[in-house]
């Protein structure tokens, strides 16, 4: 009825259009949601058009969601989660790799931290992470990932993306594609980054993928996303230029014959006003009571640090957010500890608890079933000494743990040698990592693709085992 | 010698037994001894041929000696090589062998570890061939064979990186030597012959042979060396090692994967002859290595292909509403719309068609006055005569050049994992927006982007142009933060890719590791093309490892080189001098007295600043990021899996088989460049012409008539009107590649005219408007958004924008850990804006700007919430829009009359009385709003209308160009 006649007859409408105005606080999203009723050509784009639209994967999915956490620099295997007797005994006796990048023969370093057995499951984890070796009956830790590249950049992106080298799209981008999401005021995809990582904005980058699957970067602080408050200091001016152009807009297209693109653009205004408020509502950890910051570790008016960030990637995922990455630490202050591994435990300190409280708040609140917590880093450290105290770079063999949606708690999976320089069972390549994790997603690895420069592009490129072991 | 005769008899009687199976592996050359060298020790005898020693002529080695004869060798080996073996050379260890006359050889070098185990790589002339550990103490290894190939009066040249290398000889072999010879017995080679060679011949080698029609996983077992080296996933066999044999896991069936013979498995008896035969060494007289050519590509049969195809000169098709068409153009365009059912739209009006114009050729909107001249122009020419002063708009150059820098993923750093800037790089940004407004013919763009560098110029800056041109190759990407080995392989692949796409339309880097899958381009043409990019020197921009750049181009004048590089030579010696003397005076403050200490610190803090102020010097020339030929220009050879650590058949340097396989002349002193530009361009090469045409077809129709720019191959779409696209690329070629010729003919085709109106029955059954039966709407791209509202906004800066404010080189310490990364605000259009590699701009990235790191051919056009956050919120956004509202409220005191204005200025259309009506509606209640919020006085109506102008940048009718 409204806009689709001649001008004549539209503007026989003024007066509701004047009466809509008049109550100052006009709603854009009512306006248009009044249009869209009237409008069937309209509403169709707005559902099983719509680019995130929720979609099923190729198999039922155990989880529906995931929290990345993502640590720098490379942290340190046989220091954390992966216990070598062997290690301890031939500090500074035997030769080994070790070095930086490069991997020479270097005298063996003893962890400087005692393993306990940890849960129900008695795994063994040191004491670096005494919170997390509580959960340990959760999490299913796998000791056998190994990757392709031993440099920071390299490695990183290949965590992310598949790729060691080139730029391609990250896995939350991949599956922001392949499942879309099931809150339309909020992103698909966040990235809750407050500083950079290895590899920059390339490893929530949607590359070749539409933009719609870009990881949406969380800073954290007063503005958490780019242009996310208003700018405009005057209270309800914003509501009205959104009013005023909405009539516009929908004259504009009702003049046209259809398009989906006009009627999709004139949505994401009002997606994006929501955001204005919901992000910041998600954002803010202060509606939470004293018991949850206790357990993440933060203090009342914290809205910032690794706990901050634990607690608003559960609250992203209770929203629907598909893929939240967290990433601890930078590019420039992280886990690498070339000159003296008792850096690890500032560092360890800094997502123990939060990581522990997650999980924790998680199964409290009845989500651990359907959401998949992966902890990872781009690599491990070398047995063998860098500079004095330090380890190396190793991507030969590395930790890292799934816990959550689908998978097995309280096991380990795949060992490495006694002095955990290489695999010695049931490797975990980077890509098989992936493929897991889309697994427990329900989408088959191998079928999720895109075309781009002429090639079919996946995820996990031309390799890739789901690691069935893991399986509930 | 008499093992020798005895295995040629036989093999001679082996091979007239299996003939009538398959012929014998493709014959070569028999390779042959031609130098050994015994690096720190005398002339001896070893294998039989006679070695030189250390007091040899024919090398040069500044390596420091070492030998310990003591060390027990493991393997052990005869005395003379043992002795070769442990006298060697260390340090350094760089050994040039010259006096090598031109032909193949194959190098190989023994090495070995007198004392600690060390890790190094080993480069033979400068390409990496081996990463390697030493081992233990005794631990030696004969390393090899790595084929060469040498010009006249050429060299060969090994060295080492990393850890110590203990180099102890190095024997050459004319030909392709597998360097696997050893005594057989003559009971050893009658089982090979009775029952491994049938056994291969007849299981293997339909798939596995140099005759195979396709070579299956790149393995061979025709020969010795091939089935020793293995396919793709590693050796066949290993002498003596069941288990490391990947022959014996496939003929066992032990593997699912890979179960060999594929059809049905051998019996228990075969099987057992070959474990036997791999137990007591695999002894196997085979010793010329075979070869596979690859792919033979059928050219007849792949030159049917659409693309391949040569163009045509198509008739112009009648059509049956003759009163339509106003151009051949029209009239292919009707014609394909006839035979669908569809029918042209009605004409746009002029306001549309002059707004659609001046974003297609500028990227920005027309004026009011522009407008206005136009309306009132009622000649025939009006509308010709608004598109020759647009092309003639030097923003035109900035419009088209940056579909160009598009293409070829030009970005202003590096790439590498710290992404270095290069300052020198806006040169050929630069280049190319020129290029397009003095109407550049593309052949000569063509030429000299590819080699502009060797083919000087009728004036000085002509030739300083076409070197800058170059700087298409430089930009290829960078990758990583190491120096040694550095991946100059993946460049060159970012290199080739760019080039097959962006000239081609083809996918020529699927071919790095097999043969292309789909399309008629192989594994030989990739390293064929490689060849000449080998023979290439790229600048060096830095890298975390070694952060200073070299190897730019200096912009002076050839006679003033050989000055510049002496003054270059001085003030680096002048640098060193400076530095040294900053140390000593480090000394001695440590060493002064506490008396003489005040002094000696105040000198040092001299000479510190000097030495400081003399490195921030400007640079010597002016450089650009740009390439020349290669000191060493030759042909390489075929990476296996493109791994440039498995070395296959070197391969002459040449274009595509499919387009003629035309090779670089074997006199030829240059790296083929200048050759290869011509191939692209020769007249029988059907796709340049097309492929051009169609990128300019595709930014005035908003798609491509083939609808994959960068991909005319089996994986693309194909054209939608060949016929059209021939008669477009004939015109180009007869109009002397006139690229702004072909805007002309096709913006005034009457096709382009049409309005985006188009009926209902067309919108559903051709949804993406192929037929063309009305003209496309579209979104802005993200630089027109930009630069629109910089332009409303009276803002837009267009002086020369020239240079980004990087940081001086001089203080360049990016790593990894903490990478370039910069976003400098600018007023010039968007094409300025600086772009790194591998951190998107954060405004780009939202709008779906070009992806800098791969080839956009097509850009995306996404709607997501932050587009509209970024409108909403943006503090750009609300600077212009307040600068919008200034104009509009200086033109005008009543609201009506700065409508009018608004909507001509950001639509080109006067409002209707409807709109009118709802703009006062909302500047009312806005300011009631403001008045409540107790804004007061002026500040109420200019707030209400920095509101008004936010809405209307908003709206559809403002990003869309209909």
């Amino acid at each position: 009825m409204m806009h689709n006649g001649s001008s004549q007859s539209e503007f026989g409408r003024r007066e509701v259009i004047r009466s809509l105005f008049a109550g100052s606080m006009l709603m854009p999203g009512l306006l248009s949601e009044l249009l869209a009723s009237e409008t069937p050509s309209v509403g169709e784009t707005l559902g099983a058009g719509d680019p995130l639209a929720p979609k099923s994967g190729h198999f039922q999915a155990k989880a529906k969601r995931v929290i990345f956490v993502f640590s720098n620099g490379g942290v340190s295997h046989m220091d954390a989660f992966d216990y070598k007797p062997d290690l301890f005994k031939a500090d500074g006796q035997k030769m080994g790799v070790g070095g930086g990048l490069s991997n020479q023969q270097r005298k063996l370093l003893k962890p400087l931290w005692d393993f306990k057995p940890g849960g129900k499951c008695g795994t063994l984890v040191s004491d670096l992470f005494p919170h997390l070796r509580e959960k340990m009956d959760d999490i299913c830790l796998i000791k056998s990932l190994n990757g392709n590249d031993n440099e920071h950049y390299n490695a990183t992106l290949g965590m992310h993306t598949g790729s060691f080298f080139f730029s391609r799209p990250s896995i939350g981008s991949w599956v922001s594609y392949g499942l879309g999401t099931e809150n339309q005021n909020l992103p698909s995809f966040i990235a809750l980054a407050p500083q950079m990582p290895y590899a920059g904005t390339q490893i929530f980058n949607n590359d070749f993928l539409p933009a719609y699957h870009q990881g949406v970067r969380v800073i954290g602080g007063k503005e958490p996303i780019a242009d996310l408050n208003r700018r405009s200091k005057q209270q309800g001016l914003q509501e009205l230029e959104l009013g005023f152009a909405d009539v516009l807009n929908n004259k504009h297209l009702h003049e046209r014959a259809k398009d989906s693109d006009l009627s999709a653009r004139i949505r994401s205004f009002e997606t994006a006003f929501r955001m204005q408020t919901d992000a910041p509502e998600a954002f803010d950890v202060n509606q939470e009571n004293d018991k949850t910051l206790e357990m993440y570790g933060l203090k009342r008016g914290d809205n910032e640090g690794f706990g901050w960030q634990c607690l608003v990637a559960r609250r992203l995922a209770e929203r629907g957010v598909r893929f939240i990455e967290l990433v601890d630490g930078s590019s420039s202050h992280n886990w690498d500890q070339h000159g003296d591994m008792a850096e690890h435990a500032d560092h360890a300190k800094v997502i123990d608890k939060p990581l522990a409280g997650l999980l924790q708040d998680l199964k409290d609140r009845g989500m651990f079933e359907d959401t998949l917590v992966v902890w990872t880093t781009e690599f491990g450290r070398t047995p063998g000494v860098d500079g004095d105290k330090g380890r190396g770079h190793h991507s030969a063999c590395f930790s890292s743990w799934l816990a959550g949606a689908g998978v097995k708690g309280g096991m380990s999976y795949g060992s490495t040698d006694e002095i955990g320089a290489t695999v010695a069972e049931n490797g975990v390549h980077v890509h098989d990592f992936h493929a897991t994790i889309l697994h427990l997603l329900g989408i088959d690895h191998t079928r999720l693709t895109y075309r781009s420069a002429g090639r079919d592009y996946r995820l996990t490129d031309v390799h890739g085992r789901v690691v069935q072991e893991i399986l509930t | 010698m008499r093992d020798c005769f005895v295995r040629c008899a036989i093999a001679v009687a082996a091979a007239s037994f299996v003939a009538g199976i398959c012929r014998e592996a493709r014959a070569f050359d028999e390779p042959a001894f031609f130098r050994g060298l015994n690096l720190n020790g005398p002339p001896i005898v070893i294998d039989g041929n006679a070695w030189d020693g250390r007091d040899s002529t024919t090398y040069t080695c500044n390596d420091r000696p070492v030998e310990n004869q003591n060390i027990v060798l493991l393997p052990a080996t005869d005395a003379a090589r043992a002795s070769m073996i442990r006298s060697s050379v260390y340090g350094g260890n760089r050994v040039e062998l010259s006096d090598v006359p031109a032909g193949m050889y194959t190098v190989f070098l023994y090495v070995w570890e007198d004392n600690n185990s060390e890790n190094f790589s080993i480069s033979v002339n400068g390409s990496k061939v081996l990463d390697h550990n030493s081992g233990a103490t005794g631990r030696w290894d004969k390393l090899g064979p790595w084929p060469v190939k040498v010009k006249k009066n050429g060299k060969i040249v090994l060295t080492s990186q990393g850890g110590a290398a203990n180099f102890s000889g190095i024997e050459v072999w004319r030909g392709d030597y597998d360097g696997l010879e050893k005594p057989i017995s003559e009971e050893e080679l009658a089982f090979f012959e009775k029952r491994i060679r049938p056994l291969l011949v007849n299981k293997c080698y339909e798939c596995h042979s140099a005759e195979s029609t396709e070579l299956q996983g790149d393995l061979l077992v025709d020969s010795r060396s091939t089935l020793h080296r293995g396919g793709g996933k590693g050796p066949a066999v290993v002498p003596g090692d069941l288990d490391q044999s990947l022959l014996i896991e496939a003929v066992r069936y032990d593997n699912d994967e890979m179960q060999m013979p594929p059809d049905e498995k051998l019996s228990d008896a075969e099987i057992s002859d070959l474990e036997h035969w791999i137990k007591i060494g695999a002894p196997d007289p085979r010793s010329t290595a075979s070869k596979h050519l690859g792919k033979q590509i059928d050219i007849e049969a792949a030159r049917q292909f659409w693309s391949l195809k040569p163009i045509s000169n198509p008739t112009i098709p009648t059509v049956k509403d003759t009163a339509w068409p106003k151009s051949d153009i029209d009239r292919f365009v009707l014609a394909k719309m006839e035979e669908r059912g569809f029918a042209p739209t009605a004409d746009a009006d002029k306001r549309t068609l002059i707004r659609r114009a001046t974003f297609d050729l500028i990227g920005m909107p027309p004026t009011i006055d522009e407008v206005n001249s136009f309306l009132d122009d009622d000649s025939a020419e009006a509308f010709a005569n608004v598109v020759d002063r647009l092309l003639s708009s030097p923003r035109y150059g900035e419009r088209w050049g940056r579909h160009w820098l598009d293409v070829v993923r030009y970005a202003d750093t590096a790439g590498d994992n710290s992404d270095y800037p290069i300052p020198q790089i806006h040169r050929y940004r630069d280049w190319v927006i020129e290029a397009f407004n003095r109407d550049l013919p593309y052949d000569e763009f063509v030429r000299d982007q590819l080699a502009g560098d060797l083919r000087g110029g009728d004036t000085e800056e002509q030739r300083i142009e076409r070197l800058v041109a170059t700087g298409y190759i430089a930009n290829s990407r960078r990758f990583g933060s190491r120096v040694d080995d550095y991946p100059q392989h993946l460049t060159i692949e970012d290199t080739i890719d760019n080039l097959g796409r962006t000239f081609l339309g083809m996918t020529v880097s699927c071919a790095r590791c097999h043969d292309h899958k789909f399309d008629p381009i192989t594994n030989r043409d990739y390293y064929g093309l490689y060849g000449i990019f080998h023979s290439t020197r790229y600048p060096w921009p830095g890298i975390e490892l070694d952060k200073k750049q070299r190897d730019f181009v200096p912009l002076v004048a050839p006679d003033k080189v050989a000055e510049l590089e002496h003054a270059i030579l001085a003030r680096s010696k002048e640098q060193k001098r400076l530095d040294d003397q900053v140390n000593k005076l480090k000394k001695l403050v440590e060493q002064a007295s506490e008396q003489d200490k005040p002094d000696a610190e105040l000198k040092l803090k001299e000479a510190e600043e000097l030495a400081k102020d003399h490195r921030k010097l400007p640079p010597l020339a002016e450089t650009a990021y740009a390439v020349a030929d290669a000191a060493t220009v030759e042909d390489v050879s075929i990476q296996m899996k493109g791994d440039p650590m498995r070395p296959g058949d070197i391969v002459p340097r040449h274009f595509l088989t499919v387009l003629g396989g035309q090779e670089v002349p074997a006199e030829a002193e240059t790296s083929g460049r200048k050759e290869l530009a011509e191939w692209i361009l020769a007249d029988d090469n059907p796709l340049p012409a097309r492929v051009m045409a169609n990128r300019i077809w595709q930014h005035h129709f908003g798609r491509g008539i083939v609808p994959t720019p960068n991909d005319f191959g089996k994986q693309g779409k194909p054209a939608t009107h060949l016929e059209l696209l021939d008669y477009l690329a004939t015109q180009f070629k007869s109009g002397g590649w006139s690229m702004k010729a072909m805007h002309r003919l096709m913006m005034l085709s009457r096709a382009y005219q049409q309005s985006s109106e188009r009926d209902e029955k067309a919108i559903e059954q051709d949804p993406a408007n192929e037929w063309l039966s009305g003209f496309s709407r579209r979104r802005l791209d993200a630089e027109a958004i930009r630069d629109t509202l910089l332009e409303l906004g009276n803002s837009l800066d267009l002086s020369v924008a020239g240079a980004h404010p990087f940081p001086p080189s001089h203080s360049w310490e990016f790593t990894q850990h903490k990478p370039f990364k910069a976003t400098y605000e600018t007023q010039h259009r968007s094409v300025y804006l600086m772009t790194q590699r591998i951190q998107r701009h954060p405004f780009l990235a939202i709008f779906d700007g070009a992806d800098p790191s791969t080839s956009t051919g097509n850009r995306m056009s996404t709607t997501t919430p932050l587009q509209a956050l970024y409108l909403l919120n943006d503090p750009f956004v609300h600077d212009q829009s307040n600068r919008i509202a200034e104009r509009i409220m200086a033109q005008a005191s009543d609201d009506e009359s700065r409508l009018r204005f608004a909507y001509q200025l950001l639509f080109a259309r006067n409002p209707s009385v409807d709109e009118v009506d709802v703009a006062n509606e909302f500047l009312s209640n806005a300011r009631q709003l403001l008045d409540e919020n107790q804004v007061e006085g002026e500040r109420i109506d200019r707030e209400a209308w920095q509101a008004c102008v936010r809405s209307l940048c908003r709206l559809n009718e403002f990003v869309y160009v209909d």
